[in-house]
């Protein structure tokens, strides 16, 4: 087999995901060993004339990462699709939609009004807001069209693998690579790069009694940093969410509970319904005015449970038109 | 006119495309700079508690 054909691009991204390649550090050589890299905006000169340029199939893996927001992100996934043997949603936002997925809570033309009117350090223009076509002296110039809500990769195109994490953890970016250059691959829609359990499994935290009377925000008491923090009555996404990001925990290990970058564990669909049903497991009463009291200290349940994975959920799964 | 696009504008953090128009001579008669992205972080992280924030941010840009 010759050299591994590699691309990897960024759609509706931050480039965390890339770096995160770059954080391999000098195993990045293996790569660049194993691979040639056919396309990486972030790091390297090629243009989209050059992707289509190709003939389909030619790009062994491509590694995406990014949710869809406009229509440049959609008609490049789907260019990289057609050019690519395997295509793996890379990253929380590929795979469910990531942090910016939050916006689905939101409409679209509010985002818009906001962003080029009404926030405090936008001067604009009145009425003057991105246009797909603009009519210049010289010509047209063209912009994306902004959809109405941000969209998971697979919900625009066919899948082969998934990589969670926000960004993928680099020391697991490897164990990916390696098992694509030695063919060594789980059947197709698979997760990689992770853990097939819980990251309460990986949490090397004490753990009592999981009896809750009252859930705090972090500045509201001093707690245990050895126990668990879900017992403490602070939200931690741990049982909703798939380990692998680090043993142990990354954000554990930094006195942080977590917030789901992983995405769902195995066999769970809807990671904030999951949560749901933890919290319910967990709380120590059985007046219903009490337990309504308890779960209203959960502040902003939406942009927690689902602070990675909106779009992918079963709340936001549907295109809008 | 002619029109040369260079698209994606690359080695960089976020997405940018750069159209360049050419006069009859072939000299350039203008070019725009244009940022085909929007995420709308001013939006979505209302009403957030500011806790999380710190967690949040970090996403507009991750390099």
């Amino acid at each position: 087999m010759g050299k591994l054909k590699l691309a990897l691009y960024w759609a509706m991204a931050c480039g965390g995901c890339d770096v995160a390649v770059i954080d391999t550090h000098e195993k990045i050589l293996d790569i660049a060993a194993a691979a040639d890299i056919l396309f990486w905006p972030v790091a390297m000169d090629f243009k989209y004339h050059d992707v289509e340029a190709m003939p389909d199939k030619h790009i062994d893996v491509c590694l995406f990462n990014g949710g869809i927001r406009n229509s440049e992100n959609e008609h490049v996934a789907h260019l990289l699709r057609a050019k690519s043997k395997v295509m793996v949603a890379f990253g929380a936002c590929a795979q469910l939609g990531g942090i910016p997925g939050l916006a689905n809570e939101k409409k679209r033309q509010d985002i818009l009004d906001y962003v080029y009117h009404g926030s405090p350090s936008t001067v604009g223009r009145k009425g003057l807001y991105p246009q797909e076509v603009t009519h210049v002296p010289e010509g047209e110039l063209e912009l994306p069209k902004f959809y109405d809500a941000v969209m998971a990769l697979d919900q625009v195109i066919d899948v082969d693998y998934y990589v969670p994490g926000c960004p993928p953890e680099p020391a697991r970016i490897m164990e990916v690579v390696l098992a694509i250059v030695t063919g060594n691959l789980p059947p197709k829609g698979a997760v990689v790069g992770a853990l097939d359990k819980a990251l309460c499994d990986t949490c090397p935290r004490k753990r009592e009694e999981k009896k809750v009377r009252a859930f705090h925000r972090p500045h509201e008491v001093l707690f245990d940093t050895e126990r668990c923090f879900l017992e403490q009555g602070l939200i931690c996404m741990g049982p909703a969410t798939r380990g692998g990001c680090s043993d142990p925990p990354r954000c554990i290990r930094s006195n942080m509970p977590c917030r789901g970058c992983y995405g769902p564990p195995p066999d769970v669909k809807d990671q904030g319904a999951k949560m749901l049903s933890a919290i319910g497991s967990i709380i120590d009463s059985q007046d219903p005015e009490e337990i309504e009291k308890i779960i209203g200290q959960i502040v902003d349940p939406l942009g927690t449970f689902y602070r990675f994975g909106l779009p992918g959920s079963a709340l936001r799964k549907k295109r809008f038109s | 006119m002619k029109k040369i696009s260079i698209d994606p504008i690359t080695r960089l953090e976020g997405h940018g495309k750069i159209e360049i128009f050419l006069n009859d001579q072939g000299d350039v008669e203008n070019a725009y700079f244009q940022v085909p992205e929007l995420r709308g972080f001013e939006v979505f992280c209302q009403g957030r508690p500011v806790e999380e924030l710190p967690r949040i941010v970090p996403r507009i840009c991750g390099v």
